[in-house]
């Protein structure tokens, strides 16, 4: 199990950010994501690997429509 | 079309361009007035307009055209002095300076290339083509 | 080439005006311009400093005009009620991208209450410049006039104009070749109109005209929001048309010319280098979300029962920059926007109603048109789309209520609350554009049902209810109006912060105010009731400044610094807010900082509530929304989000779904979301210094120096 956003999410061996970005459906073009308060530059989303337990955040930047 | 062709490999960094073009279109000796720049350093970058013409379509006022000789000018009556070309310039050698309400740029005149003492910049008339390989 | 030397000679002049111009200083020209129809009166008035410091400008100005002069029984058609018009202090500067706009206020058709609009063209900053921060109209005349102001020569003048066409494409096509001098010298002129729907419905808005050099044609943007075009037409205004020549990049005459290049090139720079990854807005504009928000449930369809559909892929915005919409083109609707949102499809041919077969230049579509149009109305046409958002904007009607309430009719046609002999022939099933089209035309024409739903959801609901027997009830909940006015195009249902968004403001549920659904429901960033009600105080207030200033909020935030991944509170946008604050201080040489720019909105959004309550309204009750905006009313609803919805009652409420009847789960849901609702009403009045009725209190007033006697007067009845 990992947090997304503060809330539970299911993991799964080897899950990476752009894996977890399909399976949330989190399309939105401008968005920060960070794991455990570090932040992933966008290039490394197919590269970097979740880990059980980790904390991620996916910051979608839109406050106004 | 006329324009400024630039051999940064032959560049001194010694200013002389920078001087010439100041004087000669603002009447100070200032390189933050010129249409033309060095940025000296361990090898020499010399940074002006090669007349694309990319400001052409940004200007919200049509305010920018080429001339028969495909040189890029600026029609400072009509300018709103928006700066958008300034920001969207491909080459950053649209000229801006606060003392001004409007941008300015190279027009390949060719005072400076007149005055350079190594020829590392001189004015061509190229087709396109060929300028495309610049 | 058309010749409107013939309707240049119908015209009667009724009064002439002339004026030396007052020059800007430091953004303000301390004049207001006001003209009274009725009387053919035209005067000057002096802007005092007490109001510039308290008002600033734009719908602040707008506002405290309106004020002193409408009394709290004014009606929408009084004479004495006014439409203001009025830029800021940052109107009309050009290196700051979306700096060009006008706010118009008015007493609403629609609300009853102070309705402010936000609209580009290039009225605003030219009424600057031709010496006039403000522009005041009021009365009513007999027989159609135009407003002709001169800003080069001083000249105002009031003339009958019986020729001229009312849609708002034709009449701006002909004022601009009427006034201007030749091709050259149609950039100079704006006009702002209304169109023929207007002169029926209460939904009606004004066009602002600008010319697009590129494409030789006069394009309008749209004052949409609560009736304004209704206001206008009411008062037999045809056109206000203004000509001012000369424009340059220094006419607000700013103290620090310097601070304003460096911040608006810069932001020209980061466009250029990241829009095209961001949101496109030079490609697309706002149609750029339609897309994401079908991807994130949050678009509205079928009257907001639900928030995507298969078919949106048909509506998507690559549709429309492939198929419609002319690229290449610096689409501003101000100098100096390089975030040029203004899209246009070129050479578009009408297939229907009185323009059928000409090509025209249709601008759009924009987000609210697909979706509202589109997507709530079971629409998925492009082309349907276009001619509706077309039509929208000739016959002068608001495409946001619009689009809302016939996706209400056509819920209730769908459901047998009404039928075919009620709509007058018209089969109002979800998907039936072209329907929706004669919708339009029978405004225009001023016949029909679409006279009546052109009155808006609430006129609908009350008419359905006591002549066709409707339940009250349950029209109040899928209605999706407050106030009297139409939600627009988000699906708020999931997002408790958002239903705050929409139903805790000052002129109805518009997301100008605050949009908070990404925060809230995808990001998590806001979990308790104090973390939604300070979001409710910031992004409100914050967002009122740009009606202050003349600005409009796009290159607020749909344009991000790279600065922003590391940034404290990045829904913020904290680099973009400084660009502000430099504009601000770079204009006016004040010295203003993030506090006192949300002390400045503060004012006037306070003063805007107080207004509401002088009226008789703007309590807590009115504040309450629709229930289709805050959770499943229907069965089909509930079971379209069914896990989702299970999963709550388990993990929020403790209450077993299991073996329970979508109905039992339906009301338990409800009790639940209603509370919800209330709790963070109280939050958020609390954070905004209102009692729990949603009155300023005179503490809260005097501590941000608006403790005027009038607002004290007003308050201290509720108190």
């Amino acid at each position: 199990m990992i947090k997304v956003n503060n809330r539970d999410s299911e993991w799964e061996e080897g899950l990476t950010i752009t894996r977890l970005l399909e399976q949330k459906k989190y399309t939105f073009p401008k968005i920060i994501v960070s794991i455990n308060e570090e932040i992933i530059p966008a290039d490394q989303y197919d590269t970097t690997i979740i880990n059980d337990g980790d904390d991620v955040k996916v910051i979608h930047l839109l406050a106004g429509g | 079309m006329k324009l400024l062709v630039k051999k940064d490999e032959l560049c001194i960094g010694c200013g002389v361009c920078e001087e010439v073009c100041s004087k000669a279109y603002f009447k100070e000796n200032n390189r933050e007035k010129s249409c033309i720049k060095v940025e000296a350093g361990e090898s020499n970058t010399i940074n002006v307009c090669n007349q694309c013409g990319v400001c052409i379509d940004i200007c919200p006022i049509i305010a920018i055209k080429r001339d028969p000789k495909g040189v890029v000018r600026i029609n400072k009556k009509e300018c709103v002095g928006c700066f958008m070309c300034v920001g969207f310039c491909p080459e950053s050698a649209m000229g801006q300076h606060d003392d001004y309400i409007e941008p300015f740029k190279c027009i390949a005149c060719g005072l400076c290339a007149k005055e350079c003492p190594t020829g590392a910049i001189t004015v061509e008339d190229l087709d396109f083509e060929t300028k495309e390989k610049f | 080439m058309m010749d409107v030397t013939v309707l240049k000679e119908a015209h009667k002049l009724l009064a002439e005006y002339k004026y030396e111009p007052a020059k800007l200083d430091r953004g303000y020209t301390n004049k207001s311009l006001y003209i009274n129809i009725g009387d053919n009166r035209i005067e000057e008035k002096q802007i005092s400093e007490d109001v510039k410091e308290k008002f600033i400008g734009g719908k602040g100005v707008g506002l405290r005009y309106l004020w002193d002069a409408t009394k709290p029984e004014t009606k929408w058609n009084d004479p004495e009620n006014e439409i203001v018009i009025a830029g800021g202090p940052l109107c009309g500067i050009t290196q700051y991208p979306g700096a060009g706009k006008s706010l118009v206020v008015t007493i609403s058709p629609m609300t009853d209450l102070p309705i402010d609009s936000n609209v580009g063209g290039y009225f605003g900053p030219y009424l600057k410049f031709s010496g006039f921060d403000a522009l005041e109209l009021q009365g009513k005349a007999e027989k159609d006039v135009i407003i002709f102001i001169d800003g080069n020569e001083g000249i105002i003048r009031i003339e009958e104009a019986p020729l001229e066409a009312i849609d708002g494409h034709v009449v701006s096509e002909q004022l601009t070749e009427m006034y201007a001098n030749s091709e050259e010298d149609k950039k100079n002129i704006s006009v702002i109109s209304a169109g023929s729907a207007a002169d029926h419905v209460n939904i009606g808005l004004l066009n602002f005209s600008f010319y697009d050099m590129r494409r030789q044609v006069a394009r309008l943007k749209q004052a949409g929001r609560g009736g304004i075009g209704r206001v206008f037409r009411d008062k037999k205004i045809k056109a206000v048309v203004i000509k001012f020549k000369g424009t340059k990049g220094n006419l607000n005459n700013p103290v620090d010319q310097a601070i304003i290049n460096k911040t608006g090139i810069k932001l020209h720079k980061q466009i250029h280098d990241l829009d095209d990854q961001q949101c496109r807005m030079r490609q697309i504009g706002t149609a750029n979300i339609i897309e994401v928000m079908d991807e994130y449930d949050l678009l509205p369809v079928h009257n907001y029962q639900y928030g995507c559909h298969p078919d949106t892929k048909n509506i998507a915005s690559n549709v429309f920059i492939e198929k419609f919409i002319t690229q290449g083109m610096p689409d501003g609707c101000w100098f100096g926007c390089s975030l040029s949102c203004a899209k246009a499809a070129d050479h578009f041919e009408i297939q229907t109603g009185p323009y059928k077969g000409h090509k025209v230049t249709i601008d759009g579509p924009e987000y609210e048109n697909a979706a509202g149009l589109g997507s709530n109305c079971g629409i998925f046409d492009p082309a349907i789309i276009l001619e509706g958002n077309f039509y929208c904007d000739t016959y002068g009607v608001d495409t946001i209520s619009f689009g809302t309430i016939v996706a209400f009719a056509m819920e209730c046609y769908e459901r047998g609350i009404i039928d075919k002999e009620i709509t007058g022939g018209l089969e109002l099933n979800f998907g039936n554009g072209l329907a929706q089209l004669e919708l339009l035309h029978q405004m225009s024409r001023g016949e029909g049902f679409g006279v009546l739903v052109g009155m808006g959801v609430k006129k609908l609901k009350e008419v359905f209810v006591e002549k066709y027997g409707a339940d009250p009830d349950f029209l109040n909940d899928i209605g999706m109006e407050q106030k009297g006015l139409e939600v627009s195009e988000y699906l708020p249902k999931e997002s408790l912060a958002q239903q705050g968004g929409y139903g805790l403001t000052n002129k109805g549920p518009q997301h100008d105010e605050a949009w908070l659904i990404f925060m809230d429901m995808v990001n998590n960033q806001i979990p308790t009731f104090e973390d939604k009600a300070e979001a409710l105080h910031y992004f409100p207030m914050f967002r009122t400044w740009f009606g202050l200033m003349g600005m409009c909020k796009l290159p607020w935030n749909d344009t991000i610094p790279l600065s922003n991944a590391t940034a404290d509170e990045p829904a913020k946008i904290p680099e973009h807010v400084q660009n502000y604050i430099n504009l601000y201080n770079g204009v006016t040489g004040a010295n203003i900082d993030k506090y006192e720019l949300i002390r400045q909105s503060e004012r006037v959004y306070n003063f805007q509530r107080v207004f509401n309550i002088r009226r008789g309204k703007g309590l807590r009750k009115q504040d309450a929304m629709p229930y289709r905006s805050m959770g499943p009313v229907t069965k089909e609803e509930y079971e379209s989000r069914q896990e989702r919805y299970d999963k709550q009652l388990i993990e929020l409420l403790g209450y077993n779904p299991e073996g329970k009847t979508t109905e039992e789960k339906i009301k338990v849901m409800r009790e639940y979301r209603l509370d919800q609702y209330e709790q963070l009403t109280d939050a958020v009045y609390k954070r905004r210094g209102w009692t729990p009725n949603g009155v300023p209190t005179v503490e809260h007033l005097k501590s941000i120096g608006m403790d005027l006697p009038e607002l004290i007067e007003v308050v201290e009845k509720h108190l």
